[in-house]
């Protein structure tokens, strides 16, 4: 872990991880897995030292959703044309015909952004024409392979509002766009809306920089959105990106998480469910609980420092196979408020790993940005 | 992956290299007496191997351009798919572990054999020559973005 990350990370903990103060234990990841088991797993391979992390959930559940239901989460399909990726069109069709055969049926899918690939109307359209076989309501949020091409006007006239609420059944929903409020790099460069798209898509890219943040003015709504939530009721926070820091030069992070934890401070029961990072992962920080969620088109490796010690490590995938490392989710809520978060990955029995050899990381590596983007003429 | 390449440093590497050629000649092979390395030297043999780091991290990258400059435009894919959507930062290429058994083509295989499956599987496109520019570009990027990366030959 380098200087700078280790200082951030135990800034982190020591602003949002007052003594005692830990999440409520109403949460299971599954694929019949429980979440506890990755503590010791990874101390054991992961072979990094957090001994400021908390380890134990111990909050005592409060009051309860009012009754159990299930929802769906697809992201992360970055559908390109039909003519030029046909592979990534299957898979959308095969999460959006599970998702339909859900029994009983979820009550609502979420979509967690990254539709399309390069923001093209024909990418985005393709997008909804694929899941018009999900008949549940569908709710949106934008990732930034969405929007940086015609800066969200296609994704805005096909979804409305990039952030949302809505309460059902004893839990308050919340969706954020937090990928809209990128700094201006484009401008003084003179790029072209391909261009600027270009380097948004390029996840190692160094020129989009921390494009990643929620804004103040959104905080603000969202503050105002909680105001008159009970504070031990249960919230869940969709968002594309993680609402901590992981790995910021892949924009695993929102670059204002002290703003929102500021926010979300006061509320005890908080699941904060993302895409971006096309990974399983796990995280607490103060009351507030992370899942990082699978995509439908490729796995991102795991990032070489930052991975949440609580998370348990999705396996290593066989990149011949397309359907391997990827699917979508479904997240059962209980009416003891417990989340459980069953990952559908496709072709796989464990979607965890299962021994050392089974980590990617199991050849342990040093990595650097890329250099060519940033020479001249950028 | 749009992004854009011009070529200045290849001019001044030249003139460089020429410059260093020369003085070779002067100093002949019948001299028993070699010069120490200049610095002149290293800054251009470094710009060599940069200019190959560049040339592969663009092609790495999904850069039109530079894969049709080095002639392997229609190769490197055909399902919008570059090297970086799985690697970012070249990572898990791991350059250090090979040649080793690569369970996934079942046989004892170098890097080049590793980016040749890649191209031809995820990638859907065709193998490129093990000898041409364009590999020797990709396995510069991969290595040096993995500079520091402990060797682990055989390491699955
Ligand atoms: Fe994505
Ligand atoms: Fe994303």
């Amino acid at each position: 872990m380098s200087d700078e990350l280790d200082r951030i990370r135990r800034e982190m903990h020591s602003v949002l991880q007052p003594e005692g103060v830990r999440p409520d234990d109403s949460l299971k990841i599954t694929r019949r897995t429980f979440i506890h088991g990755s503590l010791i797993f990874g101390a054991a391979t992961v072979g990094q030292t957090f001994a400021w992390w908390p380890l134990l959930n111990t909050l005592d559940i409060a009051h309860a959703a009012e009754a159990p239901f299930k929802f769906a989460w697809i992201s992360d399909t970055h559908l390109y044309p039909r003519s030029l990726n046909t592979r990534f069109v299957d898979k959308v069709v095969r999460a959006a015909q599970e998702v339909q055969a859900m029994d009983p049926p979820a009550d609502f899918l979420i979509f967690g952004g990254d539709l399309a690939q390069l923001g093209k109307i024909e990418e985005l359209e393709l997008g909804v024409d694929l899941l018009k076989e999900v008949k549940i309501p569908k709710h949106y949020i934008p990732g930034e392979h969405d929007w940086y091409l015609d800066m969200g006007k296609k994704w805005g006239e096909l979804f409305g509002r990039p952030n949302w609420t809505f309460d059902h059944k004893g839990v308050r929903f919340i969706g954020l766009d937090t990928v809209s409020r990128g700094p201006d790099y484009w401008t003084a460069k003179n790029m072209t809306p391909e261009e600027r798209m270009g380097h948004m898509a390029t996840l190692d890219g160094t020129v989009a920089g921390p494009w990643a943040g929620v804004g103040r003015d959104q905080l603000d709504w969202m503050e105002k959105t909680l105001a008159d939530w009970d504070k031990t009721k249960p919230v869940i926070i969709f968002s594309h990106n993680p609402l901590y820091e992981y790995y910021p030069p892949w924009n695993f992070w929102v670059r204002d998480w002290r703003e929102v934890h500021e926010v979300l401070k006061p509320y005890s029961k908080v699941t904060n469910i993302h895409g971006h990072v096309h990974q399983v992962l796990y995280n607490e920080i103060g009351t507030l609980r992370s899942i990082g969620m699978l995509a439908t088109s490729w796995p991102w490796p795991y990032a070489p420092e930052g991975v949440p010690k609580l998370t348990k490590p999705m396996i290593r995938v066989d990149p011949g196979d397309p359907f391997d490392g990827v699917g979508w989710e479904k997240i059962d809520v209980a009416a003891t408020d417990e989340i459980k978060t069953e990952y559908i990955m496709w072709g796989r029995k464990e979607v965890f790993v299962q021994s050392a050899e089974d980590y990617d990381k199991n050849v342990s590596e040093i990595i650097r940005p890329r250099m060519a983007d940033n020479m001249w003429p950028y | 992956m749009t992004t854009r390449s011009k070529f200045r440093l290849p001019l001044r590497r030249f003139a460089l290299l020429g410059g260093i050629t020369i003085a070779a000649v002067f100093a002949g092979p019948s001299s028993a007496h070699k010069d120490p390395v200049t610095p002149a030297q290293l800054r251009a043999y470094q710009e060599v191997f940069m200019e190959q780091v560049r040339k592969g991290d663009l092609l790495f990258h999904g850069d039109q351009k530079m894969a049709e400059q080095l002639g392997v435009a229609e190769d490197l894919s055909k399902t919008g798919m570059a090297c970086a959507m799985c690697h970012p930062m070249a990572s898990d290429t791991h350059p250090q572990s090979f040649p080793k058994f690569q369970a996934q083509m079942a046989k004892f295989a170098t890097l080049r054999d590793m980016i040749n499956w890649c191209i031809e599987k995820p990638n859907q496109g065709v193998k490129i020559d093990p000898e041409s520019e364009a590999m020797k570009a990709l396995e510069a990027y991969i290595t040096w973005s993995n500079t520091g990366s402990v060797l682990q030959p055989g390491k699955f």
